[in-house]
């Protein structure tokens, strides 16, 4: 089937995901390589070329099992001479930092572009860290787009741009663009991808020792300064001065740009002000934004979290000994969130002078809420159960990233604590060595593979105390269920191998490790019992497909589904216990809902009593 | 300073019914009609069950998001969901929902209440000017698929004359944009939500 993204013609127009529109750019810059490791809202776009099927015939996609690594596959593909994407979220490219740091040094004549999405407003994150950061510390020129269109176009300028100054460069977006539909008109594919860059044997710059890396280092600077000449008149850099000239600008980056505009049209104050629009904000194109507050009085800077903008633009101010009054930064326009069209109303009615007043919504009070839950028939929820029923407050449970997060909530509250990807066990570890209790960490497939070898080979070094505990679903459900290595051959095809976590844990040098089903509820329970009279690190890996998954892509409908058989006490205490979302009960008689649960049984060895399976009727 | 009518639009619904494909519809709708158009989602952790909100944004706005009483209308995939976004509602807009409930796992396990659909009717019509609820998957079931009966209420909103576009256009569209296997039901789907307005 023809895919638009794959085969669409220059000048054709289609409604796009704006990470969608950045596969379509990537596309027209003839992307070879591909590499990611997912993370919401970055997942889309490796998921896309997944989809897209060109894998292996356009391009070369891979799922790898961390950023650092997804970083270093990317940068080799470069240095090689591939044009590479790397995808990430914000918190990865925290991951991928130090590979990053020295590959902007040697430089990668075949183009990498890093795509980094951060998550203004804590959509699906554990922090709001601003990316752009990154921009400065490691000297990357940045792209900020607003729209699905420019997703498309700065995705492939990008490339350009990496190509021409052989510097890594960050496309950095946030969550409402990569999450935006918008028509994106399309520019052409190229005639041919046949066009690697010839790696030149050079360790006198690929080698960064220090004497290398000293020059090398001034390469970097210059070529930063090249960047900023491309700054100073891409076309991603526009003003808007109204016929009138008003004394008042506006200089604003990223998504924000969007909501000035969207709010000066609708308060009708759009020729009050002029509006200077950065795309391309790193670095910064001083001469331009010197320029364009020549004539002006006061300028508001408006940009999302960190207030790097309006640094910057102060900072030139300074240095042009320029008399304009910059604001920015406070009461309203908050280091805290996403702006918004409201937002900006209001910070501009303040800087022009207008009186706003402020409508005061309530949130509709006292409705039944929907938190995020464990689906029914999660297999995370029946390991919990049994950590519970062993250890109840007498162990510290230390969690990770995943589904299985959400294992914190009553009444399972399965997690004490948790930092980033990885840490269940290395802060697990490190907090049993200082406190009395047993600790429990809790680490799901893919985050094991990321961040958890290395952890556990570190507490069976230095011959630590912990009780692991391995939730093998075979997917990363949370960000959408992408394949890690341990998901199973089949779904794999033949481009990804399985890889057993079993024999790694034992290849690791873990003696003490039990395999279960995470629905056989007394093995579970075992295998717990047995770890708590032990010492060492200890391994279970609980073993279940996710529910969500085994639905929809490994074709497991429920053939068979519970039922209440009995009321009374023993199951009430299962249903709180347990708290199986399917479970139902109105006007105190208990029931089960056919449509969500998924036949897992665990409920029937909760209460044997009080559940039977059936066939599904 | 654009001439098409800006119209926003909010969409909210529970994980799984399918309001985000039905957001991307009528962005893809209106894309065809020659309506600048932009969309926003927010999609969150893969689990069922969660709210999931979107919005659409027609006529030349470039920002895909809204605040509290910004929404011209709200498109509403479930009643108690259609009463928490109520606030996204501007004085004097228009609601079209789903009058079927989906009751959140308090509301299963008797903790929390669900409120009546006579409250949610009155506390609507507080806000609304005009408000449609629609049985939609009784509607849905009876073009021939559940899923269908999001086309109820997408084709009633474009039989309302609100939208730039009518629901011959949004018939195009279907005809366009949708696979063959679920055409024939969508279609007589569209009918249902036609008629609805036709009839309220
Ligand atoms: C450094 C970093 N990269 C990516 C993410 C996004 N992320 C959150 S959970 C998750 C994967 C979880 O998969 P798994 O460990 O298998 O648990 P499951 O969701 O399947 O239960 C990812 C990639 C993150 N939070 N931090
Ligand atoms: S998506 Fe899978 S892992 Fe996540 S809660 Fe649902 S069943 Fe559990
Ligand atoms: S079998 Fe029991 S525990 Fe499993 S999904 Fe059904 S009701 Fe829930």
């Amino acid at each position: 089937m023809s895919n638009p993204l794959l085969q669409g013609k220059g000048d054709e127009c289609h409604l796009l995901l704006g990470n969608e529109a950045i596969v379509r750019g990537a596309l027209e810059a003839g992307v070879h390589v591909v590499t990611c490791y997912p993370g919401t809202p970055s997942s889309e776009v490796p998921d896309t070329f997944r989809r897209l099927g060109g894998n292996g015939k356009q391009y070369t996609l891979q799922y790898s099992v961390n950023e650092k690594v997804a970083m270093e596959v990317a940068c080799g593909a470069s240095l090689a001479g591939a044009k590479a994407l790397v995808t990430m979220k914000h918190v990865g490219l925290n991951v991928a930092a130090d590979p990053l740091f020295t590959a902007t040094y040697t430089g990668l004549p075949g183009g990498l572009v890093v795509l980094s999405a951060d998550d203004p407003g804590f959509h699906s994150s554990q922090n709001e860290q601003d990316n752009r950061n990154y921009a400065r510390a490691a000297s990357l020129p940045c792209f900020e787009p607003s729209s699905a269109q420019e997703a498309k176009d700065m995705t492939k300028e990008a490339f350009r741009v990496a190509r021409e100054l052989e510097q890594p460069v960050l496309l950095r977006t946030t969550t409402r663009v990569n999450h935006m539909r918008g028509a994106v008109r399309f520019g052409d594919l190229p005639a041919s991808r046949d066009d690697l860059v010839e790696f030149k044997r050079n360790p006198l710059r690929h080698v960064p020792v220090p004497a290398v890396a000293k020059v090398r280092h001034k390469v970097l600077e210059e070529n930063m300064a090249r960047a900023q000449e491309i700054a100073e008149t891409s076309p991603f850099n526009v003003s808007h001065v109204p016929a009138a000239k008003p004394k008042l600008g506006v200089i604003a980056s990223g998504i924000s740009r969007s909501y000035v505009l969207d709010a000066l049209e609708e308060k009708g104050w759009s020729d009050r002000v002029c509006v200077l629009e950065l795309g391309m904000t790193w670095p910064l194109p001083e001469r331009l934004i010197a320029g364009f507050m020549g004539d002006l009085e006061r300028v508001l800077v408006v940009e999302e979290n960190d207030p790097l903008l309006e640094n910057g633009v102060r900072a030139i101010a300074q240095k042009k000994g320029l008399g304009v009054r910059i604001e920015g930064k406070g009461a309203i326009l908050t280091i805290q969130g996403e702006n918004s069209t409201p937002r900006l109303v209001q910070a501009l009615a303040a800087f022009l002078g207008e009186p706003c007043e402020e409508a005061v919504i309530e949130p509709a009070a006292n409705l039944p809420k929907r938190p995020p839950n464990l689906c029914a028939g999660c297999s995370h929820r029946a390991v919990f159960y049994a950590a519970r029923k062993i250890f109840g407050d007498d162990a510290i449970y230390s969690s990770d990233i995943g589904c299985y997060t959400l294992g914190m909530l009553p009444p399972l509250k399965c997690a004490d604590f948790l930092f980033c990807m990885g840490s269940s066990i290395s802060a697990g570890s490190g907090f049993a060595m200082v406190a009395k209790k047993p600790v429990v960490g809790f680490i799901g497939d893919s985050t094991f593979f990321h961040s958890g070898m290395t952890g556990l080979a570190n507490a069976l070094f230095n011959e630590m105390d912990i009780i692991v505990v391995v939730l093998d679903n075979g997917t990363t459900a949370m960000t959408g269920h992408q394949p890690n290595p341990g998901m199973i051959q089949e779904q794999l095809g033949d481009v990804m191998r399985h890889l057993d976590i079993e024999s790694i844990v034992r290849g690791i040098g873990v003696t003490q490790v039990r395999k279960v089903s995470s629905f056989n509820l007394r093995a579970v329970e075992k295998a717990l019992e047995e770890f708590r009279d032990m010492s060492g690190v200890r391994v279970l890996i609980a073993e279940e497909p996710c529910a969500l998954y085994a639905r929809r892509s490994l074709g497991k409908g429920a053939s068979r589904v519970a039922e209440v058989i009995a009321q009374g006490e023993e199951t009430k205490k299962c249903v709180d216990s347990f708290a199986c979302p399917a479970f139902c009960c109105q006007n105190g008689e208990y029931s089960v809902d056919k449509t969500l649960c998924t036949g897992c049984g665990v409920c029937l060895q909760v209460a044997p009593k009080s559940f039977r399976l059936v066939k599904r009727g | 300073m654009s001439a098409q009518k800006r119209l926003r639009i909010y969409f909210t619904g529970v994980g799984g019914q399918g309001s985000l494909t039905a957001t991307a519809l009528l962005a893809r709708t209106a894309l065809y009609a020659g309506v600048d158009v932009v969309a926003g989602e927010v999609h969150g952790m893969a689990q069922r069950g969660g709210v999931v909100e979107s919005v659409l944004l027609l006529g030349g706005w470039r920002s895909p998001k809204l605040e509290y009483g910004e929404a011209d209308i709200i498109l509403g995939f479930e009643p108690l969901e259609t009463l928490r976004g109520l606030p996204y509602l501007r004085k004097g807009g228009v609601v079209f929902s789903s009058s079927d409930a989906m009751p959140p796992v308090s509301v299963a396990l008797g903790v929390e209440s669900y409120p009546s659909m006579d409250e949610i009717r009155e506390r609507v019509g507080a806000v609304a000017s005009q408000s449609h609820f629609l049985p939609c998957r009784e509607l849905g079931m009876k073009a021939g698929a559940v899923q269908a009966g999001n086309t109820v209420l997408l084709a009633a909103l474009c039989a309302s004359n609100l939208l730039p576009f009518g629901v011959d256009v949004f018939e195009k569209a279907l005809q366009i944009f949708l696979p063959e296997k679920i055409k024939a039901a969508n279609l007589k789907a569209l009918e249902f939500g036609q008629d609805y307005i036709a009839n309220a």
